[in-house]
């Protein structure tokens, strides 16, 4: 009865299956080390388009602060490079603390001394974070455009203060670790093949990890979660618990995708928590339609593969072009190009029922 | 027969308004009970408070012995109690087969159901169920696109899905036509052969099919009960209640 292929589940994974065979066979066409680099870029935007997708798309929470957790991992993973290249005992402590008149080592730098230790906090603080202010704003039942709006005030008050403290975080100049990670004894090279391969796997893995989640009987109370919260509490679900692990849940994938970051781009700076780079990615997710992840990965890539084309010559009115494209998406295409496909394809399949009888008929008159 | 529910001296006070004015209640096992009472009376209030969507100003609720007042909705609703809400609530983007799906809470552990996929037990129920409400033909369908009549037994079908010990159900025939309210009430006679009921009803006719036990609210306070026949005899109750509704006709 359910025509429409977009719907059925083999076909969706098909979908996936084709997408992601494809950006795998990338370095095989591709040796160009920038260009892959590059790729593994649009990696991390399409880690990112995921978590807001799982969140926004599949949870209903709109959450404009998921640089947040961007930020902070992308942080972290600097500060475990830059303890790669410090000496405990002649060398401690980084340069532009030195510069900046500290003569030792902070105590939350001294966690990161260790590469295993430091990745774990790195992707452990912004997941705990997640898990501890999500649970104080949705057992206190904040939702929608209210949770929306204390994401973006918590962004921005964090990015001010990452700012701010320079003699910890190098203020605007950002950290840019003198190495790339070494990890089981060699170096991570941004420009390899590898880094593409580590970042293919953490946006395969997670996405078929979040599609598996949303299909599973808990993305199923999410969903309805989405419609009428108040109605799933008197089904006895822990609606609080739902949204908070939901809400973690995408805010890891962030995580993941702020280690990536700085993985490839060996640099972090407060414009990582810049605000418009999280509106930028629920725009991603907007356009490229926040009720499907593949959608939503598609629409980053469009996006910032739009913006680096056209971008340097509209530069200044990007953001403007951004906007009102959005606006005319959300308009006359509120599920985003995943909805225009669906509505395609369910058209498409709806002549089908009298094809069938046609066909019918005919083996009939044959017989 | 062992109390399902014992309601004691219950209270509820808006600002200065008092909506619940000292209503105490006792409901038997496997009972269909039928609550009315005119517009404003405070039934719906009253079905508020038992479920925990609003605390009560003082008095108790006691459910198998247990107190509720205090537990959260969703505690109230693990014990056992399931409600259907006067203004039918179904998930109107889900299919039919989604919403019965969902209503399925057995097991609420958020991590185990990440990995659930498939559950012959809810499957054996939803089955069940779909007999019961005769929702068979339409499980794929949107719960947005059904009548009137469909979404609320698509509502009852949710509350029974959760298996409940007590329903509490809020106006369910509103809506439906004449052969539809017929269904229902052979619905509602089936279901009390293994739970409890409180029914909140306006339509007196489907009151006298359906009800064991007839309670008459007013004012927020208990004005009457008993048999339907004790009910349409008492003149307190055609005073207040029967007598409007007359006169309204
Ligand atoms: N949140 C609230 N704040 C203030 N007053 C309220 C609130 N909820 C209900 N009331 C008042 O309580 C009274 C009882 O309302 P309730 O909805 O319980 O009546 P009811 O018996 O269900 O009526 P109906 O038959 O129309 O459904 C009404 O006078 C209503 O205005
Ligand atoms: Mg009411």
């Amino acid at each position: 009865m359910s025509s429409n292929p977009y719907h059925d589940k083999r076909c969706q994974w098909l979908m996936y299956l084709v997408f992601f065979a494809g950006v795998g066979l990338i370095p095989v066409f591709i040796d160009d080390a920038f260009l892959l680099n590059q790729f593994a870029l649009y990696g991390v935007f399409g880690l990112l388009a995921v978590s807001i997708s799982l969140c926004w798309g599949a949870g209903g929470i709109l959450n404009l602060g998921q640089g947040l957790m961007f930020g902070l991992s992308a942080y972290g993973m600097a500060m475990t490079m830059q303890m790669q290249s410090q000496d405990p005992i002649n060398n401690p402590i980084p340069p532009f603390m030195l510069n900046n008149g500290l003569d030792h080592l902070p105590w939350f730098w001294s966690l990161f001394s260790s590469t295993g230790g430091g990745i774990f906090l790195t992707l452990a603080v912004p997941t705990l974070f997640c898990l501890l202010f999500g649970g104080l704003m949705f057992s206190a039942r904040v939702s929608g455009p209210f949770f929306a709006i204390i994401s973006l005030a918590l962004l921005s008050a964090v990015g001010t203060l990452v700012l701010d403290i320079q003699p910890y975080t190098n203020g605007a100049n950002g950290i840019s670790p003198p190495m790339p990670l070494q990890i089981f004894g060699a170096p991570l090279d941004p420009y390899s093949t590898s880094m593409f391969w580590v970042v293919f796997v953490c946006l395969c893995g997670l996405t078929v990890l979040a599609k598996l989640i949303t299909q599973s009987k808990f993305g199923q109370i999410v969903h309805a979660l989405k419609n009428d919260p108040e109605r799933v509490r008197f089904l006895g679900y822990n609606v609080a618990l739902y949204e908070t692990l939901i809400y973690t849940l995408s805010g890891f994938i962030a995580a993941v995708a702020g280690c990536c970051f700085t993985l490839i781009v060996q640099y972090v700076s407060p414009a990582q928590f810049d605000v418009a780079f999280s509106i930028t990615m629920v725009i991603w997710a907007g356009i490229g339609g926040r009720l499907s992840l593949l959608g939503s990965i598609i629409g980053a890539l469009l996006i910032q593969g739009g913006q680096s084309y056209l971008g340097d010559s509209f530069l200044n009115s990007w953001m403007l072009i951004l906007g009102l494209f959005f606006i005319v998406v959300v308009r006359f295409l509120p599920r985003g190009l995943a909805g225009l496909i669906e509505s395609v394809l369910g058209r498409l399949r709806t002549p089908e029922p009298a094809a069938h009888e046609a066909s019918a008929a005919l083996t009939k008159s044959g017989s | 027969m062992a109390g399902v529910l014992e309601i004691r001296d219950l209270h509820k006070r808006f600002d200065t308004h008092h909506v619940i004015n000292g209503f105490s209640l006792d409901v038997a096992e496997q009972t269909l009970s039928c609550l009315v009472g005119p517009n404003g009376a405070g039934k719906t209030t009253l079905m508020d408070l038992i479920t925990g969507r609003l605390k009560p100003t003082s008095g108790s609720v006691r459910f198998h012995g247990d107190e509720l007042t205090g537990l959260s909705e969703n505690d109230i609703a693990r014990r056992g109690l399931g409600r259907k809400f006067q203004i039918p609530a179904v998930f109107k983007d889900l299919s039919v087969r989604d919403n019965l799906t969902v209503a399925y809470s057995r097991h609420v552990n958020p991590f185990i159901n990440m990995i659930r996929f498939s559950d012959p037990a809810m499957n054996r129920r939803l089955e069940e169920v779909c007999t019961l409400v005769g929702l068979h033909n339409r499980l794929r369908v949107e719960a947005g696109l059904l009548s009137h009549g469909e979404t609320q037994w698509l509502e009852i079908g949710m509350v029974l899905m959760q298996e409940p010990r007590l329903l509490l159900l809020d106006e369910p025939i509103a809506g439906m036509t004449e052969g539809e309210i017929e269904k229902t009430a052979h619905l509602l006679r089936k279901i009390r052969r293994t739970a409890t009921l409180i029914v909140v009803e306006h339509d007196m006719g489907f009151v006298r099919e359906i009800a064991d036990v007839v309670t008459v609210m007013h004012m927020g306070t208990l004005l009457a009960q008993g048999r339907i026949d004790e009910i349409e005899a008492n003149p307190k109750v055609r005073d207040v209640y029967l007598g409007t509704e007359e006169e309204s006709a």
